[in-house]
């Protein structure tokens, strides 16, 4: 099994370790946003998954940063 | 009946097949909150005066400032420091006389939210901030009165339709943040509120004719830098403190 396992996250790619989780991924890319919010090949993942969700080779991870000015 | 002032004014509209005269009565039927009257709240308030909404109740606690000119466009140079709710009324009933305009000077907080809503059946959310949003949303869901967000930052906006009892509400969608806190305000584009505020407006005109919202349980993303739109379907959250069912909030 490889060390690394190819992602794309926010568009760009990304090797990231096997297994890891949306959690993980939020720590190793220091999103600090508290309300950031993640898309997960096309879905939104609810932050109580966060922990349970976890990645596989070719996944698309995205770090949504809202927008709420007006 | 629409009157003959009514039916010259509306024509470019009632000429589409999902408005006609019925959905014209029904615009005219229509009483919405248009929450906050900034970048946003210029736009949405502007679009549904013209478009013939009846009643729209406008609430800002705000004065008009300098820094406001680049984007709220419903106020001008010689509106400075009036309160924003008094400039945009002006504005509206000159735009439109058949569309009744309540203007309210306040901000919104969990003590008069409910009031400020009991006699609207749409919210246009146009605030700048998570804390008045949290407030908007726990109405919306206690009244079931649907819940039109929108917010912008610099190049880039979001628009998502929240229906209470049937999709994810606001805190589904941003469920973490904490009260209190004021982030600094973003910078903002003129045109990205333009755009942001003109997709409420589209499913305001949709809710209120009857029409299915097309953003119910999907955020939109748009950003004026790629000039990309992307929509992301958001299910509802069992464990949302807001919306969730309480007997399974109890056991996570």
């Amino acid at each position: 099994m490889s060390a690394f396992i190819r992602i794309t996250v926010n568009g760009l790619p990304e090797t990231v370790p096997p297994s890891a989780t949306i959690a993980g991924l939020i720590d190793l890319f220091r999103e600090m946003d508290r309300d950031l919010i993640v898309e997960h090949n096309g879905r939104f993942v609810f932050p109580q998954n966060y922990a349970s969700t976890a990645v596989a080779p070719d996944d698309r991870v995205e770090f949504i940063h809202p927008n709420f000015g007006g | 009946m629409l009157t003959e002032e009514e039916v010259r004014r509306y024509s470019r509209q009632l000429a589409l097949p999902e408005i006609g005269v019925e959905g014209q009565l029904r615009l005219a039927a229509g009483r919405v909150m248009v929450a906050g009257l900034g970048g946003l709240g210029s736009i949405a308030a502007y679009y549904l005066a013209a478009a013939g909404v009846g009643f729209l109740k406008i609430v800002d606690c705000d004065r008009v400032s300098l820094e406001n000119l680049n984007r709220q466009i419903l106020h001008t140079t010689a509106d400075l420091d009036r309160p924003k709710s008094e400039s945009a009324a002006q504005k509206l009933v000159r735009l439109n006389p058949n569309c009744r305009i309540e203007a309210v000077h306040t901000a919104i907080v969990d003590e008069n939210a409910e009031a400020l809503l009991s006699d609207c059946t749409v919210i246009v959310d146009a605030t700048d901030n998570r804390a008045a949003r949290q407030v908007l949303n726990r109405a919306s869901v206690h009244h079931r009165v649907p819940f039109v967000y929108g917010g912008i930052s610099g190049w880039e906006g979001m628009a998502a339709t929240f229906i209470p009892g049937r999709t994810a509400c606001f805190s589904c969608l941003f469920p973490l943040g904490k009260e209190g806190y004021q982030a600094e305000p973003p910078p903002v584009l003129g045109p990205t509120a333009g755009v942001i505020a003109s997709l409420q407006c589209l499913e305001t005109i949709r809710l209120l004719i009857g029409a299915a919202p097309q953003l119910a349980g999907r955020l939109l993303r748009f950003s004026g830098l790629t000039m990309e739109f992307r929509t992301l379907p958001i299910a509802r959250n069992s464990l949302c403190p807001v919306c969730g069912e309480p007997q399974r909030n109890a056991s996570p």
